[in-house]
């Protein structure tokens, strides 16, 4: 006990070493802000960087980078409905509808309040469940992934705004987009004409980045003589009460986002997915609306996402295995500066684990600090006049595109993905399903495909395996119970059963 | 004043770095490095891991840029399409030799010049410890008696696993369930939970989970034993018909086009066999599994021949290809 937290402390007393965790969350949160530029891509910069470096001080430097860029990826999305990051997606849900009604302060203010709370949640379970929960991810089976996934889609009806149709077509356009591409299987071209540069698929940031970020600005320029909204920021920190009140929800939330980041294969975005739609579904009266500036809309996925840091770190840690993009390029990290990931890093290197462990706690503490302090400045960006603030947002919408993978044709197509959002926002399509249609559905091909093989290509076998494991069987129950409560025969019954109070209730 | 003594420096410096010998017209700015894989994979480790060492040696930076898509076709492509001055790197793995017959591309690494093969892995055969198959001969049996039930993992056609599964297929009759992964990771991840019972992968995914005593290696896929994997029979001592596919595996070299000038290629050949042999990047190379080979040119060329030759058949005779490896004049193994 002594030695771990003598390992714990390592971080903390050596000045160099909390600058460097410190300057990598700064850092961090400015690429996370600005879409395209990824996590994912700082860190693997930072691995030549930081080539000749000493071990420690490389991972302090990631570890704050990516508890930064989580974190930094909603700030964009609630003020200017321009997502920095895919995890961010959920946070403009009902960030945006806040910022305009003059709440970007208090909506971020909760947002990084709640962040924080995640990430925390995230980093105990890692410190204190680790070895547990990845063996419970070992157990995710590719028919679990694609019942995760069908989960997921199933917030399409939550996401449709004014008609569920125009809703599941652009979900539906979302999956369309995420086929394009080498068949992950067979490696036969799919809707690429041919074409090499298609043969790669469409990126789904270059997605993201053109249906939210260019088409949002094609709508704000519409109108150049609009009153500017008054954002009002005395009041940032979101006070006990609120934080009290939606506790059990936060909790919720960051237990669903710590699982799905320990999964290897699922990440962030969907953890705060799939967090967002878990509100919808189970907050009875929140505040405003979902769609239109409830609280609980971002701290469903606030805390989720940052929950999931944690979460991906387990795998990684105990077992070599990433538990996303990031602790991907992170293990790469670890090779080259000697270490061995794997299921004998614990074993080999005791401190590596707790020295993580304290390393991301501070890191979280920097967020919170940054976090707090920025946001008056960064709420009054909403109040910069859009024929300055929409040029901006539209070359940063081309450098991050082009830089996710150097592709002239993403910008191509980012730039295409924008005018068509526009149009599709002018006659009531949501983007929402579009994205979580991109990022899912290929989640949903592969996952199928490779749980029917493994059912040597027999639906009969596929079926039974679906119910006699425990974990398929909970996923399954819970998949066929939401839409059970979506059907109008379940939803009468739900009507009668509260209108009438139940029998001998009031004596 | 100050810009002449800038100007007399400069002088100063050419004629001392034209005096150090005739490479020195190149570098004589900064060169570009394409990743053909993405952020975090194998052969972007290598290229982040070995290209500081470099720049050392030529005294320039090499700028890195991941490139991905078409299995690194898009890649291979863009820097066949870029002046043939050497100061466009290619980044590879062993995926261009397939691209002529699976129809990807019309260029392989014949269009390159290999300024330095750096390593290959050598793949392995995995199963989990608790797994009824103790040796190769186990895992055949069980596949022979229920042909079409035990579940393989793969990464995809033309993956390491997929080549090697073929490999057994083509020595002895060996009909399995082929369940593809994302990567090598992701399919020991699947081994690990017991949703597939074994997969061939490379020695660099598989060796720690070995070393922790949940993985059971049952053989190298190589000539000899390999240090990295003590006690695992090679696949040859009892499969001897497997020595015509091998060496066999992953590799990762640094490409230039094919006429590119002779002091670009001279020069850089001396600068990466000179970071290939740094103590430290060797050593990560070597606890990855994989075995240093640090050759160039001519060398290069003829163990680049015999890997396209062993896959692209291999490929041809699972029926996989677009087009017959006949076609493009690579022979039989």
């Amino acid at each position: 006990m002594n030695e771990s937290l003598s390992y714990f402390m390592m971080a903390w007393w050596d000045p160099y070493l909390v600058f460097l965790t410190a300057a990598g969350t700064f850092a961090g949160i400015y690429v996370g802000v600005i879409p395209g530029l990824s996590v994912t891509m700082a860190v693997s910069i930072l691995i030549s960087f930081t080539f000749s470096w000493d071990v420690n001080e490389a991972l302090a430097v990631m570890a704050g980078v990516y508890v930064g860029g989580v974190y930094g990826g909603s700030r964009t999305a609630i003020m200017i409905n321009i997502p920095g990051a895919p995890a961010a997606i959920a946070a403009g849900f009902d960030g945006y509808p806040l910022a305009k009604l003059g709440l970007a302060g208090m909506a971020i203010g909760v947002s990084t309040t709640v962040s924080f709370f995640g990430a925390i949640f995230g980093i105990i379970i890692l410190a204190c469940a680790a070895p547990l929960v990845s063996e419970m991810a070992l157990l995710f089976a590719p028919r679990d992934y694609l019942l995760l996934s069908l989960l997921g889609i199933l917030l399409i009806g939550a996401l449709s705004g004014e008609s569920l149709a125009k809703g599941v077509f652009a979900g539906v356009l979302g999956v369309l987009i995420g086929t394009v591409g080498l068949d992950p299987i067979s490696a036969q071209p799919r809707l690429t004409f041919g074409s090499m540069s298609l043969m790669g698929g469409i990126h789904y940031v270059t997605a993201m980045i053109g249906f939210f970020g260019v088409s949002e600005a094609l709508v704000q320029t519409l109108d150049l003589k609009k009153k500017i909204i008054k954002q009002k920021v005395d009041r940032i920190l979101p006070s006990w009460e609120v934080i009290l009140k939606h506790l059990p929800l936060s909790l919720r939330c960051s237990a669903i986002g710590a699982v799905i980041g320990a999964l290897p294969g699922t990440g962030g975005d969907i953890a705060a997915l799939l967090a967002y739609g878990h509100a919808a579904r189970s907050v009875k009266n929140p505040s405003r609306p979902f769609g239109q500036g409830a609280v609980e809309g971002i701290i469903a996925p606030e805390s989720a996402c940052n929950a999931a840091v944690g979460g991906a770190y387990i795998p990684m840690l105990t077992l070599g295995i990433p538990g996303d993009a990031v602790t991907a390029v992170l293990i790469g990290a670890m090779y080259i500066h000697g270490l061995k990931p794997g299921p004998m890093l614990m074993i080999e290197t005791p401190h590596l684990f707790w020295f993580t462990v304290g390393n991301l706690v501070m890191a979280s503490i920097f967020m919170l600090i940054f976090g707090l302090t920025g946001i008056r400045a960064f709420a009054k960006m909403v109040e910069m006049p859009p024929a300055l603030l929409m040029p901006i947002i539209v070359i940063l919408s081309v450098v991050g595109t082009y830089s996710i993978q150097n592709s002239v044709t993403d910008v191509y197509w980012m730039l295409a993905f924008g005018v068509f959002g526009y149009f599709l926002k002018t006659y009531g399509f949501q983007i929402g399903p579009i994205i979580l249609g991109v990022i899912l559905g290929p989640i949903m091909d592969i996952n199928f495909r490779r749980a029917i093989i493994s059912a040597h290509d027999s639906l009969g076998e596929f079926g039974l395996e679906l119910l006699v494991n425990p974990i398929s069987l909970i996923l399954t129950l819970s998949t066929m119970m939401l839409l059970l409560s979506q059907t109008p025969a379940w939803k009468r019954r739900m009507a009668r059963r509260r209108t009438t109070p139940p029998p001998g209730g009031s004596g | 004043m100050l810009k002449t003594l800038f100007g007399a420096a400069a002088a100063l410096s050419l004629i001392a770095a034209s005096g150090a010998g005739h490479a020195a017209d190149f570098p004589t700015k900064d060169l570009q490095g394409i990743i053909m894989w993405g952020a975090g994979g194998a052969t972007d480790v290598v290229a982040r891991a070995v290209t500081p060492l470099v720049e050392d040696a030529l005294g320039k930076s090499i700028v890195l840029t991941n490139k991905t898509g078409g299995t690194g076709a898009i890649a291979t492509t863009y820097v066949r399409s870029r002046p043939s001055d050497g100061y466009t790197l290619l980044y590879g793995a062993e995926n261009p030799q397939m691209y002529k017959v699976l129809g990807l591309a019309d260029i392989d690494y014949d269009n390159f010049y290999a300024v330095n093969l750096l390593a290959r892995g050598v793949a392995v055969v995995v199963v989990r410890s608790d797994s009824p198959y103790k040796t190769l001969k186990d895992l055949v049996a069980a596949v022979q008696k229920n042909p079409g039930q035990v579940k393989m993992g793969t990464t995809g056609v033309g993956g390491l696993p997929h080549t090697v599964g073929s490999m057994l297929k083509t020595v002895i009759k060996f009909d399995v369930t082929a369940v593809p992964f994302d990567g090598e990771g992701p399919g020991i991840t699947a081994l690990l939970g017991n949703h597939i019972e074994f997969i061939p992968v490379g020695i660099s995914a598989a060796a720690e989970h070995v070393k922790s005593g949940r993985v059971r290696a049952l053989t190298v896929v190589n000539p000899e034993p390999v240090a990295s994997m003590p006690g695992v029979p090679a696949i040859v001592t009892e499969y001897p018909d497997f020595a015509k596919y091998l060496p066999w595996g992953p590799f990762y070299g640094v490409f230039v086009n094919r006429d590119a000038p002779d002091a670009a290629k001279r020069a850089l050949d001396a600068a990466f066999a000179k970071a290939a042999k740094d103590p430290k990047f060797v050593e990560m190379m070597e606890s990855r599994g994989n075995v240093m080979m640090n050759i160039a040119g001519a060398e290069a060329d003829k163990f680049l021949t015999k890997w396209r030759s062993v896959s692209c058949w291999i490929l041809q005779d699972a029926g996989v290809t677009k087009e017959s490896p006949e076609k493009f004049g690579i022979p039989r193994p």
